[in-house]
């Protein structure tokens, strides 16, 4: 099994302890001795294994938004919505602040993050980098926080029950293309260690 | 080892880079691999902090007082819910879990989260439990985004509701303002730096040290 080289100095997020860093396995990982934070770990093939999640959750994503999200019925009368609905509606209310927001959360900030992960991952897999990946790099962790598609899939399960006798309301193809599209995403982020898609990066040919 | 056997980088005047996690010295001011600025801390993490909770608490009010939904419709006539009035209604219907859902996700994570980052403002300051203060920094950032659910709902109805006839929803301002706590807490949370509990501890630790070495 491959030894690989590690950071010089590894310093903790969260509590600041300076380290040399130790020599680690793939599949091992460090842990911050004063803290328990996770500092460093080798999660064996994560280029490849990133990449194909990130492939398969920017095909979920296309189709969650080229197909009706939700039906709803009332009596006779049938509307579909799609994902880009919520935003278009809550802006023709008048919440243009609001609809911008939900917008960030639930559009922008997943595809910031499958565009930037794309850039980055794909190169790497050939040990190249593209110009700007390592800014692209950069945006992956604050993309990150405001990405909040899981949080929206509650709340389309509450929705459903929310407007319980006054319609019905049905899922659409895209809903499953959405579960299909988290599922992808989070495999894609749990399978890359921060630090480690870093140090390939920097070692990666321009 | 005890836990302060370690050595805090700040001393050797290293900075890890906050965006890509490189160790360096401080007075090289851009981390070298992503060029992003280097700081021993966060700059001003603690007034950024409690004035972004303050924010979130002034919010906190329109966000429970004003209706998040309004529900027109033929049949049963106009109705306005609040977040409280919405966990009420799923508890009547016997929708125990959503009304638990809907609870835990709008009533009582940003109430908890604001405590949580008060707590966390004060143990930077004293140094109290670093272990369990780092802790509970790990839990705020991972939970507050969860409180999005009651806006995402909103936003879903109004969006897929279009039939004039027969029903109308409308979101209401409270949606706005709890929108506006959800992401003041989220920015708290983020510019608050866990370092400073530690920093706090060793401060202590070193003036009881000198304290036994004076008796």
């Amino acid at each position: 099994m491959e030894i690989a080289k590690s950071p010089e100095y590894l310093a903790c997020p969260d509590c600041d302890a300076l380290f040399v860093a130790p020599m680690i396995r793939e599949g091992e990982r460090v842990i911050c001795p004063r803290c328990g934070a996770n500092l460093f770990s080798r999660r064996p093939n994560f280029v490849h294994r990133a990449s194909a999640f990130v492939l398969a959750a920017a095909f979920f994503f296309v189709l969650a938004n080229a197909f009706p999200f939700l039906t709803l019925q009332a009596g006779y009368r049938q509307s579909y919505m799609h994902l880009s609905g919520c935003v278009s509606g809550l802006e023709e209310q008048g919440f243009p602040v609001l609809a911008a927001m939900v917008g960030v959360f639930t559009l922008v900030a997943p595809t910031l993050l499958i565009v930037a992960l794309l850039y980055v991952l794909v190169p790497l897999l050939r040990e190249r980098r593209l110009p700007w990946a390592l800014t692209l790099c950069r945006t992956i962790h604050e993309a990150r926080r405001w990405n909040m598609v899981e949080v929206f899939l509650l709340g389309v399960l509450v929705s459903l029950l929310k407007l319980g006798n006054l319609a019905t309301l049905t899922l659409g193809t895209s809903f499953w293309a959405f579960v299909g599209l988290i599922v992808c995403l989070v495999s894609a982020l749990a399978a890359i260690d921060h630090a480690e898609l870093w140090e390939q990066l920097e070692a990666a040919r321009p | 080892m005890t836990e302060f056997d370690l050595i805090s980088a700040t001393e050797y005047s290293m900075a890890r880079c906050h965006s890509c996690g490189r160790v360096e010295p401080v007075d090289a001011e851009h981390c070298p691999r992503c060029h992003a600025p280097l700081h021993l801390r966060k700059p001003d993490s603690l007034q950024r902090t409690v004035a972004l909770t303050i924010g979130a608490v002034i919010l906190y009010f329109p966000a429970n007082l004003l209706p998040v939904l309004r529900v027109e419709s033929t049949l049963s006539g106009t109705k306005q819910s609040t977040i409280i009035s919405g966990v009420v209604q799923f508890w009547q219907e016997g929708d125990y879990p959503v009304a638990l859902i809907i609870f835990i996700a709008s009533v009582m994570i940003p109430v908890l989260k604001v405590l949580a980052i008060l707590v966390l403002c004060l143990g930077a300051r004293f140094g109290y439990r670093p272990r369990v203060m780092t802790q509970l920094y790990r839990i705020t950032e991972y939970i507050g985004r969860w409180s999005m659910v009651d806006v995402f709902v909103v936003a879903i109805l109004v969006g897929v509701v279009q039939l004039g006839s027969v029903i109308t929803i409308n979101a209401g301002e409270g949606a706005f303002a709890f929108a506006g706590v959800v992401v003041l807490t989220m920015l708290a949370s983020h510019s608050f730096d866990p370092r400073l509990i530690w920093d706090a501890a060793a401060k202590n630790r070193r003036r009881s040290g000198r304290s036994q070495e004076a008796a």
